[in-house]
């Protein structure tokens, strides 16, 4: 199966594109490891891999945002190196990606010559109008030029920036889990006009955790596992996305470390009846027990992050019943949720998380300063008393205590900014999304092991996680959502690393077998 | 809850919206005599014309830079200088005096706007220091006097009628505006602009090059304030220094009435005229009505608040989500407020 | 379970050994050296200067710190906020001046309350649209002041208010304890105060987070427009007593006395070496930046430069101040 040493022959005489042997390393952690991939004109290829697999370092060098630290590679048949994604893209080789690079507030006429330099200063505006609407028809999306970007779906904008790179004359695509926000009919409409492009001669790189999409769309398809390509194959030679999950997974996991015994729940926990967040979320129901730990999965775009947002109250527009040991909270105000006992870990450390240039000891203690004051003054000894032992709990070098946040690694950031959510008695649901984003293995089992114990002094915890190996370690039940909604709530026992696989990548028979 | 919000006073929608709130300003003021004592006619057209050419092209300067996200704080300044720059070098050529109080203004442009672009600074800051200096330049070019303008021709020819509500130097704002208005028609630089405002990001990811934009709009923002401070000293036949905001507000409020908004991308500079024209509806139907002093001051600040409460980024999220809110939308409906939650981003 | 092991390096950054001197430090230490060197300038401008150096003149300066101090310490506070400042202070202090002066026939007492008062009514509704649904501050405090400046002009018939004739009571905010003016000692008093209470309170804990990063402070359940809400107060507060204290050193009010204040202020804050972005600095670099701001306008007064020029050098420092800050902070960011 593992193949990578030698890539296989290319589609034509000479590929459209043609990676050799490119490794990218951050720190201690190998991202990518001699990779080498070749794509044909006309040749649609398929991306695969878990999260932390290499995929989007892979993608990032060839969009020139990431510059190797070894390797080659080649735009049909001349060597390039790319310092921005601009040179990359006046190579031909242009990104659709989730964060569009659209401007909301102009008119999609505008949007579709946006930095394009080969216009004339003066606007032509029939010529631009008939430019724009040629370029509209390509995609097959028959839109008023003149309307406001900010009036068309996420589908269609999609549509609207393929249709600015074709005029870019871009000859190799990259889209990155571009259906992870969109409806059926518009995955429908973008593989259309995906499958028109590489007719045309152009060629198609296509990211996703969706592997019907993927067999559905793909000729080809490479599989990335621990920074190394695994596997490059025809797509007609697989059956199944089993296999694919196979390929994907490759070793068999560890059996669950939690023993029965441990997610015994000990309290009356979180209830949560029919959460809905306009339009991430559709009616989430799903208990919590005290001193159970639900592990909340699905792919980018599922809606995991907005139902532990919503639940800390920071989504305006999320509805539903949410009760805490019996108790109502009203949602839509994160003062009100700490204080009904909701702690809340943000899956964005710097932006929604830690205070970076605040000291560790003030970092810890942000969420209690309440309870570590008395008629509004804070209360010295105490708070420095909690502080050390928090940051002994979390076991980051209380020499530092008074050292601003921004220089620590970044394990040891997110050891600290979970600290404050952690070991405290008032908390009774704990809210975690994606509690080891960018920490190290080590970092990780600590993390883990601060997570078990708030559960075994019998607070209910709700993590998200994208990541399997997290989710089958630390779940006692996995819920997996796909498209804002649950497809299945399981026990830790009674699944497994491809079910959820399966779940989470979506299947159209399991989700409508659920119904 | 956004269903309770008209839509109309969100500013948000296409950039027909100035005109009809133009229109509502134009017809009240036209009914003024319905419901006031006082008289319309066409020597008030002419007064509001005047007041368009005093302060417009201050709100222009200040809106440009509002379109593509950022603030200068210094055209209040630079509108001074201009003027004391135009009265202190024009006396033997006029023509000379704008242009060194444009060239001023392009300097001036240029430095704050090349910090603001290579450093990435946020312009509030940078444009606060150049505020106080350049106020500080403007004392010491008048010794903190009030200076006289020689050449009662240039005054005179100013201000003297044309097709009986216009004057030359209304024309003269006018026409500046619908040159900027040509601009952004008939070429790719407004485009350019509101995508630097819309999304940063989005628009260097794009190609487009945002320092030059930046650099850009500030260098004639500047240029614009200084020619308009310039234009007004010689039709008043002096410059003065004054260190009030009276026209940062005047201009903030006149851009944010134009359709442009506070977090740029949005807003052209005929929504601007119509902005401006406005506010001198206003001041018009103030002096009308024998309003105090007081009165403008009154009406200037509490419609500005106005708009930027509409304005305000949060402000559906406080709606929605607090007590405070809740207790309000009760007091008033004397019922709680369920069910209309619409959906949709806040 | 030792710390060695917790504390073993996942990434590039000196941990063992003196961890206080990282880079970042360094770096910090650097910016408030440059500010440092620049006070050092400044005391050397101050020393060559002819008459700088006598009683007279320290009495003076100190005079004028007393007023511009008070309005440095509030803005600072803003400035903390992550607010940038208030273009209000003047108006503000204008109108708490008129307000005292006018009411002093009922009382200093009342007098005082209620101009105090009115600085608190006008930062809590300032501070609620700033801080509770995110209106610009440049903005809301040009349109608060605007609206003051309405109301005061309308409430006075644009008159200048002076007190009733033979009205002592008042005299003692002019008087001298130790040769110095007694608003030095209340400026200092209050720093002294306000300072203690930043440290001890939770509001001054909450204030400096909710201006480092606004979105994580609301995350982490800190009601956070209450905290700028307070911040608005407590600075407005601030405005309204310099005011009253500048009506009584005047002996007048109108909505001229607020002269360069406004300007003063936010170049005290900046200079004192505040960040503008929110989240650092104490009142006691207000005052700082204060008395550094006021010594520059004292000698370039001695040396005869115009009125003019004094504004142009604060704004030149205030515009290199916020330069250089961010100069340094792209050195630690790289």
């Amino acid at each position: 199966m593992t193949e990578n040493a030698t890539p296989p022959p290319a589609a034509g005489p000479r590929p459209l594109l043609s990676v050799r042997h490119v490794s990218k390393t951050y720190g201690a952690v190998r991202a990518l490891d001699d990779a080498s991939v070749e794509l044909g004109s006309g040749e649609i290829l398929g991306l695969c891999g878990h999260n932390g697999a290499g995929k989007s370092t892979l993608v990032k060098i060839l969009t020139g945002q990431v510059r190797p630290d070894a390797g080659e590679i080649f735009m049909q048949g001349e060597s390039v190196e790319f310092r921005n994604p601009l040179e990359a893209q006046a190579k031909g080789l242009a990104i659709v990606d989730q964060e569009l690079a659209l401007a909301p507030d102009l008119s999609v006429e505008e949007n579709l010559f946006l930095g394009n330099f080969d216009l004339s200063l003066l606007r032509r505006p029939r010529a631009a109008r008939r430019r724009a609407r040629d370029l509209l028809a390509r995609i097959g999306l028959s839109v008023d030029p003149r309307r406001p970007l900010a009036d068309l779906s996420i589908g269609e904008r999609q549509l609207i920036e393929i249709a600015r790179l074709v005029g870019r004359d871009a000859r190799v695509l990259i889209l990155d889990e571009p259906t992870a926000t969109l409806s059926e009919n518009e995955i429908a409409r973008v593989f259309a006009v995906v499958r028109e492009l590489v007719r045309e001669g152009r060629a198609t790189i296509f990211v996703s955790h969706r592997l019907d999409e993927v067999l559905d769309l793909c000729d080809r398809v490479t599989v990335l596992r621990d920074g190394r390509i695994v596997a490059s194959r025809s797509t007609a030679d697989i059956a199944h996305r089993q296999e694919l999950i196979k390929m994907m997974i490759g070793k068999e996991l560890p059996p669950p470390q939690r023993s029965e015994a441990a997610s015994v729940a000990a309290g009356a926990g979180a209830a949560i009846t029919d959460l809905t967040v306009p339009p991430a979320v559709a009616s989430f129901s799903q208990d919590v027990k005290g001193g159970q730990i639900v592990g909340l999965t699905g792919q980018v775009g599922s809606g995991t992050s907005q139902v532990l947002r919503a639940l800390a109250g920071l989504e305006p527009d999320a509805r539903g019943e949410f009760t805490l040991d019996g108790k109502t909270v009203r949602l839509g105000s994160p003062a009100t949720a700490l204080r009904a006992g909701v702690a809340f870990a943000s899956n964005d450390r710097k932006g929604e998380g830690l205070f970076l240039e605040q000291t560790v000891e003030d970092n810890l203690v942000a969420t209690r300063l309440t309870s570590l004051s008395r008629a509004g003054f804070i209360r010295g000894r105490a708070l420095r008393e909690t502080a050390r032992r928090l940051i002994d709990f979390v076991k980051v070098d209380r020499e530092r205590i008074g050292d601003t946040v921004e220089h620590f690694s970044g394990g040891n950031q997110q050891k600290i900014f979970l600290g404050r959510c952690l070991d405290r008695r008032d908390v009774k649901l704990l809210l975690l999304d994606e509690p080891t984003r960018g920490v190290d293995v080590a970092g990780r089992a600590e993390i883990h092991q601060l997570i078990r114990q708030a559960a075994l002094a019998g607070v209910a915890v709700l993590f998200a996680s994208t990541e399997l190996d997290e989710i089958l370690d630390l779940s006692d039940q996995v819920v997996t959502m796909f498209g804002g909604e649950i497809v299945a709530s399981l026990a830790r026992a009674e699944t497994n690393a491809e079910l959820i696989s399966a779940d989470m990548t979506m299947s159209h028979e399991r989700k409508e077998a659920t119904r | 809850m956004s269903a309770r919000i008209p839509d109309i006073l969100r500013f948000r929608g296409p950039a027909l919206r100035p005109f009809l709130t133009l229109a509502v300003f134009a017809i009240a003021f036209a009914l003024l005599p319905q419901y006031a004592s006082g008289e319309v006619g066409t020597a008030n057209i002419a007064n509001v014309f005047t007041s368009f050419a005093g302060i417009g092209l201050v709100a222009l300067a200040l809106g440009l830079t509002m379109i593509i996200g950022e603030y200068d704080l210094s055209v209040s300044s630079t509108y001074l200088l201009g003027g004391m720059l135009a009265v202190k070098t024009g006396g033997d050529s006029p023509a000379l005096g704008a242009a060194i109080a444009i060239a001023a203004g392009l300097v001036v442009g240029f430095i704050q706007g090349f910090v603001v672009a290579k450093l990435k600074m946020s312009s509030i800051p940078v444009t606060l220091g150049g505020f106080i200096a350049l106020l500080g330049l403007v004392y010491v070019l008048s010794n903190s006097k009030s200076i006289n303008y020689s050449d009662l021709k240039v005054t005179l020819k100013l201000n003297e009628p044309v097709l009986t509500v216009f004057t030359e130097r209304s024309l003269i704002a006018i026409g500046i505006f619908l040159v900027l208005a040509a601009v952004f028609a008939f070429t790719w630089l407004g485009r350019d602009a509101r995508a630097v405002g819309s999304d940063r990001k989005a628009a260097r990811t794009s190609g487009v090059r945002i320092d030059r934009i930046v650099i850009g709009t500030f260098m004639s923002s500047a240029a614009i304030s200084c020619f308009s401070g310039a234009l007004l000293a010689y039709s008043l036949a002096y410059a003065t220094p004054n260190r009030t905001v009276a026209p940062l507000v005047f201009a903030t409020t006149a851009a944010l009435l134009g359709g442009v908004s506070l977090s740029g991308g949005r807003g052209n500079p005929l929504g601007i005229g119509c902005g401006v024209l406005c506010l001198a509806i206003l001041n018009e139907a103030l002096a009308v009505t024998g309003s105090a002093a007081y009165v403008t001051y009154l009406v200037t600040g509490g419609l500005l608040l106005i708009v930027t409460v509409v304005d305000a980024p949060h402000l559906l999220r406080w709606w929605r989500t607090t007590k405070a809110a809740e207790n309000l939308r009760l007091a008033f409906a004397g019922r709680p407020a369920t069910g209309a939650r619409a959906g949709g981003s806040a | 379970m030792s710390t060695d092991l917790a504390t073993a390096p996942t990434g590039p950054g000196p941990v063992r050994g003196n961890p206080r001197v990282t880079r970042e430090t360094a770096i910090r230490a650097a910016f408030y050296g440059a500010i440092a060197l620049f006070a050092a300038l400044v005391v050397y401008g101050a020393v060559s200067t002819h008459g700088f150096l006598t009683m007279t003149n320290v009495r003076a300066i100190l005079s004028s710190v007393a007023f511009v101090g008070m309005v440095a310490v509030g803005t600072a506070l803003i400035m903390i906020s992550g607010n940038l400042f208030s273009l209000a202070v003047g108006s503000t202090a204008a109108a708490a001046a008129m307000i005292f002066l006018a009411l002093l026939p009922h009382g200093i007492v009342l007098a005082f309350a209620v101009a105090l008062l009115m600085g608190v009514v006008v930062g809590a509704v300032q501070g609620f649209l700033v801080g509770g649904i995110g209106a610009n501050t440049i903005i809301v405090t040009i349109g608060a002041a605007s609206l003051i400046q309405g109301v005061a002009l309308w409430a006075s018939a644009g008159a200048t208010i002076l007190p009733p004739k033979g009205d002592t009571s008042f005299a003692w905010l002019n008087g001298h304890i130790f040769t110095f003016a007694v608003p030095i000692y209340i400026l200092f008093g209050t720093v002294f105060v306000l300072d203690q209470f930043l440290r001890r309170s939770r509001f001054g804990r909450q204030l400096k987070l909710v201006g480092e990063n606004v979105e994580a402070a609301r995350a982490a359940g800190i009601r956070t427009g209450w905290v700028v809400v307070g911040a608005f107060c407590i600075a407005s507060f601030l405005f309204a007593f310099a005011g009253v204290e500048l009506g009584a050193f005047n002996e007048s009010g109108s909505l001229l006395i607020e002269g360069t204040q406004t300007y003063d202020a936010i170049a005290a804050a900046v200079v004192g070496g505040i960040a503008i972005s929110g989240g650092r600095g104490s009142v006691w670099q207000g005052l700082g930046g204060a008395i550094l701001i006021a010594m520059i306008s004292d000698i370039l007064l001695l040396r005869g430069y115009s009125e003019g020029i004094q504004i142009l050098v604060k704004g030149v420092v205030v515009f290199a101040v916020v330069v250089l800050a961010r100069l340094n902070r792209m050195r630690a960011e790289s």
